[in-house]
């Protein structure tokens, strides 16, 4: 083995040693420089917004029907006999009532379940007024409580701001950005 | 999308809206084939070594080192069954040191004739081979995190009884002045220190989690910062009492820095208030210059780490700066690329292959060589804080934390007493260095990371896209 070929082998090992490196480093760019904002497409914005507008006066029922159900709801489920509140026993999913993804489920198990924009949330938000990491729902005593994270724009139950661990009533209305959702059977 | 599996036992298929974000089986395929890289860059070490050192190729160390690689793929299939949501890097970069570290350790083989069960090499390989196993055990036998919860004060007990059993008169094994070992017959085996850190980590995770709120809220304020109460400091003295005791009858100044570096962490993590750090680092130094004033050995350290060069240090015998220079010129020796694998001297060096693998390594792969060992480092404990930060749960976060910042801080003992940062301590580079113990350790903490990861992300998501 002359030096040159040795020097050039232990020049290459070097190369493939910090190409390794990088290679991880490639991977796991997300990481280190957040996620890509995702926007709409315009052309899909496009056609949503005349549909969305067409759809208003040609038929308000179901255009009015999604804000309003859950507002419904809610002064039923804070008074009187509705309000027990949501427990490990008595609560088994949490339905989203309004938003893009209105009549979305998602199953309750024991863990606490975070929501916000970030890629780490249970239940991922990604809109201009959900912060990154914007409340969280956890179990306190078996009984599931909503907290606010410090959100900007804040977390709501039944209308009235979160500011301290609430205890969340079976079918209340929980708002976190322009998406609401309640805890049901 | 053939993986996905109910997200919810109620329903057979998942509801509308809950879907994963990422496929777990690509984080496999990733992770499969950075593992075929890294296997390519352990077995080219090997060969270069040869190519350098003997000037021919002996199949033998290869095919030895071809078993490991299979071993660490059994690693992998294990994890496409039981964790295919772990993170796939932390797997090839362990691979990738611990096979840089058999390298080199073969390479000082060679500089001084050992052959077969005497050479350090074939034993560095079986203990891999051994650790590895522990690795697939651990990540098989605990499926869950949280049970590790459970046994919070039984970890902390076993913690304290794996570091005293080197004291214990028949047991215990004096090497190099410090009484880290245990061993059987005439032979020190196992430093059990090491498994210790684990067991540690494992109790102050969960002490904290069970008792932080009166850590970090009670106490009286004094000098614009919170110190805790009387009743409260009970633990951070016991561990520093625990730390000393172990500089004073073992005579092992690393392992302490290690242990009490590890609680404070965990405690500003736990609390987030910066009046504990201050009041252990306090405490640490205190005790650190007291021992330096009343313990020879610690203050031939601190001597020689402050002038190394001069006549009377490098020639003091016993505690003489002369290991730390031969370091430092081996290191200044590899200059930038190195003198290439086998054509330094690194074997000039006392105990080259385990407390000065790093100087080895930097006369042989130059500074390219170490920033890029230091880079895996660095990716390695990112992840791990990385896991901490995504976690679920409290105990999870913390343990994640503390693992991560265990091989953090020891790599930074290690490498900043090799080159003259901080004074020198004897402890072992995580994954590099021969030693069997050392290996057993880092590999089970891998698969505890890897473990806590697949947890983290194994658990349903729903996207709303607004």
């Amino acid at each position: 083995m002359s030096e040159l070929t040795l020097l050039v082998l232990q020049l290459g090992f070097l190369l493939l040693l910090w190409v390794f490196i990088f290679a991880i480093v490639y991977a796991l760019r997300s990481d280190l420089f957040g996620q890509r904002v995702r926007k709409l497409q315009p052309d899909a914005a496009a056609v949503a917004a005349p549909a969305a507008a067409s759809a208003f006066p040609s038929s308000p029922v179901p255009a009015a029907a999604a804000p309003t159900a859950p507002v419904a709801h809610a002064p039923a489920a804070s008074g009187g006999a509705n309000g027990e509140l949501a427990s490990s026993e008595n609560a088994t999913r949490l339905v989203i009532t309004s938003g893009t993804k209105s009549g979305a489920e998602f199953p309750l198990g024991h863990d606490e379940i975070t929501i916000g924009r970030s890629s780490d949330s249970a239940i991922i938000i990604r809109d201009d007024y959900t912060s990154t990491h914007h409340a969280r729902l956890m179990q306190w005593n078996g009984r599931w409580m909503i907290q606010d994270l410090d959100s900007t724009n804040g977390t709501f139950l039944n209308g009235s701001r979160v500011t301290v661990p609430t205890p969340i009533p079976l079918g209340a209305t929980v708002k976190v950005g322009a998406t609401t959702f309640e805890l049901r059977r | 999308m053939s993986d996905a599996r109910p997200a919810s036992a109620r329903t057979a298929t998942p509801p509308e809206g809950i879907r994963r974000i990422r496929m777990p089986q690509k984080l496999r395929n990733l992770e499969f084939w950075l593992l075929i890289v890294a296997c390519f860059i352990n077995a080219a070490a090997i060969v270069l070594v040869q190519l350098g050192a003997l000037g021919r190729v002996d199949t033998q160390l290869v095919l030895l080192g071809a078993g490991l690689s299979l071993l660490v793929f059994g690693l992998h299939i294990a994890m496409r069954f039981v964790a295919r949501d772990a993170d796939p890097f932390l797997l090839p970069i362990a691979t990738v040191l611990n096979g840089l570290g058999i390298a080199m350790i073969y390479r000082i083989d060679i500089a001084e004739g050992d052959a077969g069960w005497e050479s350090a090499a074939v034993r560095q390989i079986a203990w891999s081979a051994i650790a590895i196993i522990c690795a697939i055990a651990t990540i098989l036998v605990i499926r869950n995190h949280r049970v590790l919860f459970r046994y919070t004060y039984l970890a902390g007990l076993v913690a304290i009884i794996l570091l005293l059993l080197p004291l214990v008169p028949g047991l215990g094994r004096e090497v190099y002045g410090a009484r880290v070992w245990i061993g059987f017959g005439d032979i020190a085996t196992f430093q059990p220190g090491e498994i210790a850190k684990i067991a540690l980590a494992v109790f102050f995770a969960g002490y904290l989690v069970r008792n932080r709120d009166s850590l970090s809220m009670v106490g009286t304020k004094f000098l614009g910062m919170q110190f805790p109460r009387a009743r409260d400091l009970g633990p951070l003295l016991i561990v520093w009492a625990l730390s000393m005791a172990v500089i004073v009858f073992q005579r092992d100044l690393g392992t302490a820095l290690l242990y009490f570096g590890l609680f404070l962490v965990m405690l500003y993590v736990a609390t987030s208030r910066l009046s504990w750090v201050v009041l252990g680092l306090s405490l640490f130094i205190g005790g650190a210059i007291i021992a330096s004033q009343t313990l020879d050995y610690v203050g031939n350290r601190f001597a020689n780490w402050l002038d190394p060069f001069s006549d009377a240090r490098f020639n003091a015998d016993p505690g003489g700066s002369y290991q730390l220079v031969q370091g430092l010129f081996g290191l200044a020796n590899g200059g930038l690329i190195g003198t290439g694998w086998g054509q330094g001297r690194p074997d000039l060096t006392p105990v080259p292959q385990s407390d000065y693998i790093i100087a080895s390594l930097g006369e042989e792969l130059g500074l390219a060589g170490i920033f890029a060992i230091l880079a895996l480092y660095l990716l390695f404990v990112a992840r791990g804080f990385r896991i901490g930060f995504a976690g679920q749960d409290d105990f999870g976060k913390l343990l994640g934390v503390g693992l991560a910042f265990v091989v953090a801080l020891q790599v930074f003992i290690v490498v900043g007493g090799v080159t003259r940062v901080i004074p020198l301590t004897g402890l072992t580079t995580p994954f590099l260095a021969a030693g069997g113990s050392s290996l057993v350790a880092n590999w089970i903490i891998v698969a505890l990371l890897l473990r806590l990861s697949d947890t983290v992300r194994n658990h349903p998501r729903l996207v709303i896209d607004g």
